[in-house]
């Protein structure tokens, strides 16, 4: 019966399926505007992680309607796809922060952290923060049209406010905008003062 | 076969992007962000050097649109809740039984363990479909287990890598959510065409299994201890195996059958593992909230990818990346056939460096409409492009569930022994591309019977 006790202890590991994709990450400084940044970020992450709550449960009324009343709801169907998009998209800034965004780190993990504080300042400088830019550009106008002619939905019993949904994605990448400004500034402070800590060693999402 | 200067450019976006993958920065921002440094060149170039490469910004700023139709996409919704689904199902600890019961139900057997392995592996696959949970959760439950037990520890990680990947493949597998939004097919069809596939691959690695352990009994020997198989043994097996068996069944059924759409499946489904966990005191209020953390993560960066691609892609086809793409297939002188296993190598070559996010939003939607004009079934297509995909994670060196393998595997395990143990699970792989290459049938069969004549 040992087999069994083997079993038992492996089985309160708990495995956090997002913490896979990098092997160490050494602690960036940070400063009290990114810190600030950084908790506000998170809160609103944590709050709009429970759309996805929410989503099942209206997929849930949708089908229960559908089956057991033959009736079905445009306003519910829609519902999803608003729930849905404005939970990931809120998402992406609250990823950022974690740094959860895929790397192919092969390379950087060989780097030092001097190095690697130096392609994060190039990154953000000439591709993330450009990219954010021009997509909080050109969302105002998209918005803005939707504002003004006070869209609504194609279909008859659809959902009203079309503009936001619609701004909630020009929301989302200022969000990312802010998140950032907040890595930027990290990223500046430990290319002047080097990590803030030797860097916790997390091996394949499993702390040892 | 370059007709017109600006798939010069084209060519550079794509060459510039596989460089620069290597600095290691996130890929979602380094698609937009070389999406808009094209177009800035682009536009210097045509107003101050007199170039002619129709990129502007008017055109480039048409990405917000398509940000918007990727919100309002109705069949991608399913994609978050079948996330949810997996890791809701990974918390409810159903695998750690089952890990238990089928040991003793097929210990007695040479190569027993392993073979629960894949079994447990095809189970978790058509349940989470999250390579990463797969592969660390099949690690850490089954390697331990295996080298206590005096199996090869090469054969032992092989079987682990290799089945933790069937997820991406065994539907609900939220890369064929992905790939049928790509391509215009259903995902229904995708679903239905990849099952066969999918349970072969299972198939044929637990017949290697097999085989091996019979010719080489050092390698995965039948343990000493083991205990008679039992009626509560059995009972306590299907205790375990109903529930989850029960959940994918009519999740898939209920799509199979055309009785609720995917969207709606998953939301059920997701609801189903919530039950689950709940019905075995595997949810709290905080595992809830970590759950669907998780999901907001996971989701996100699949998400990001979207963007990033799209900009990507966008840019890419206005300097006529497409007629590129499409030219360079046509002129091809092997016939269709030959052109879908030139793609296929090339984009197990590209599984390499890019990860099947990147390979499914960039490379497919460029290659799908060629094929069809060509007269390729899609859905045979892009069965055949997934195991490829699928391949590409067990490829050392850059392997996705090789990476996650490392990171769990116990003390005495280097990298050469995971190399050497995966090796002929890649040889079983191409045999199994081979296979549904030569007889489409696999994939074509439960399509056909599920809409009658």
């Amino acid at each position: 019966m040992s087999e069994k006790a083997e079993l038992d202890t492996n089985s309160n590991v708990s495995i956090d399926v997002s913490d896979m994709s990098h092997h160490d990450k050494p602690t960036l400084q940070d400063n009290p505007i990114s810190r600030k940044i950084d908790q506000i970020i998170n809160l609103i992450g944590q709050l709009f992680s429970w759309l996805w709550l929410v989503l099942l449960f209206v997929i849930i009324g949708n089908v229960i309607l559908r089956y057991a009343f033959s009736q079905g709801m445009i306003e519910l169907e829609e519902l999803q796809w608003y729930l849905y998009a404005a939970a990931w998209l809120v998402g992406l800034s609250y990823t950022f922060i974690a740094d959860d965004h895929v790397r192919v780190d092969v390379i950087l993990e060989r780097l030092g952290f001097k190095a690697q504080m130096w392609i994060e300042l190039f990154g953000l400088l000439l591709l993330f923060l450009p990219f954010v830019l021009f997509i909080l550009y050109f969302s105002v106008s998209f918005v803005e049209l939707s504002w003004v002619t006070s869209e609504t939905s194609t279909s008859a019993n659809g959902l009203s406010a079309r503009w936001l949904i619609k701004g909630c994605l020009w929301f989302s990448f200022f969000l990312l905008f802010l998140v950032g400004i907040s890595r930027l500034l990290r990223v500046i402070a430990s290319i002047k003062k080097g990590p803030a800590s030797d860097g916790v060693i997390q091996v394949g999402g499993l702390k040892q | 076969m370059i007709t017109d200067p600006a798939q010069y450019m084209a060519i550079a976006l794509f060459i510039t992007f596989i460089v620069l993958i290597f600095t290691g920065y996130p890929v979602a921002w380094l698609m937009g962000g070389l999406a808009v440094i094209f177009t800035a060149i682009s536009v210097f170039s045509d107003t101050h050097l007199d170039t002619f490469f129709g990129v502007d910004w008017g055109y480039s700023s048409i990405v917000v649109a398509r940000i918007y139709a990727v919100m309002n996409n109705w069949v991608l919704v399913a994609l978050p809740m079948f996330v949810f689904m997996g890791i809701m199902m990974d918390k409810s600890g159903v695998a750690e039984d089952l890990m238990t019961d089928l040991t003793k139900l097929f210990g007695r057997v040479r190569g027993g363990l392993a073979i629960t392995v894949v079994l447990i592996g095809v189970l978790l696959a058509a349940s989470t479909g999250i390579i990463g949970a797969a592969v660390v959760l099949l690690a850490v439950l089954g390697v331990p287990l295996m080298l206590k037990h005096q199996y090869d520890a090469a054969l032992a990680c092989g079987v682990v890598c290799a089945t933790g990947t069937l997820g991406i493949l065994i539907p609900p597998s939220i890369m064929l959510v992905l790939m049928a939004d790509q391509i215009r097919v259903s995902v229904g069809d995708l679903f239905m065409g990849a099952v066969f596939p999918g349970l072969m691959l299972g198939l044929l690695y637990a017949l290697f299994i097999l085989v091996y352990a019979w010719l080489r009994p050092s390698v995965a020997p039948a343990p000493k201890d083991a205990e008679p198989v039992s009626l509560k043994l059995w009972l306590n097996v299907l205790k375990s195996t109903i529930p989850p068996a029960g959940l994918i069944i009519a999740v898939l059924g209920s799509i199979f059958m055309g009785i609720a759409t995917p969207t709606e499946a998953s939301g059920v489904g997701a609801l189903g593992a919530m039950l689950l966990a709940l019905a075995r005191r595997r949810l709290s209020f905080a595992g809830l909230q970590e759950v669907l953390q998780n999901t907001m993560k996971t989701t996100s960066y699949i998400f990001a990818l979207f963007v990033g691609a799209t900009a990507f892609s966008l840019v890419l086809r206005g300097f006529g990346g497409d007629e590129l793409i499409e030219s360079a297939l046509t002129s091809l002188p092997f016939g269709p056939y030959g052109v879908v296993a030139i793609i296929l190598l090339v984009t197990f070559l590209l599984g390499f460096v890019l990860d099947w996010i990147e390979i499914t939003l960039i490379i497919l939607p460029l290659i799908a409409p060629v094929l069809a004009n060509m007269g390729i079934d899609l859905v045979w297509f892009a069965v055949l492009f997934a195991v490829c995909l699928q391949t590409s994670f067990i490829t050392p060196p850059v392997g996705f569930a090789l990476f996650y393998m490392k990171g769990v595997a116990p003390k005495g395990i280097d990298t050469m022994t995971i190399y050497r143990g995966i090796i002929p699970f890649m040889i079983i792989q191409l045999i199994g591309v081979a296979i549904i290459f030569f007889f489409p049938l696999i994939v074509t069969w439960l399509p056909k019977v599920a809409y009658g004549p």
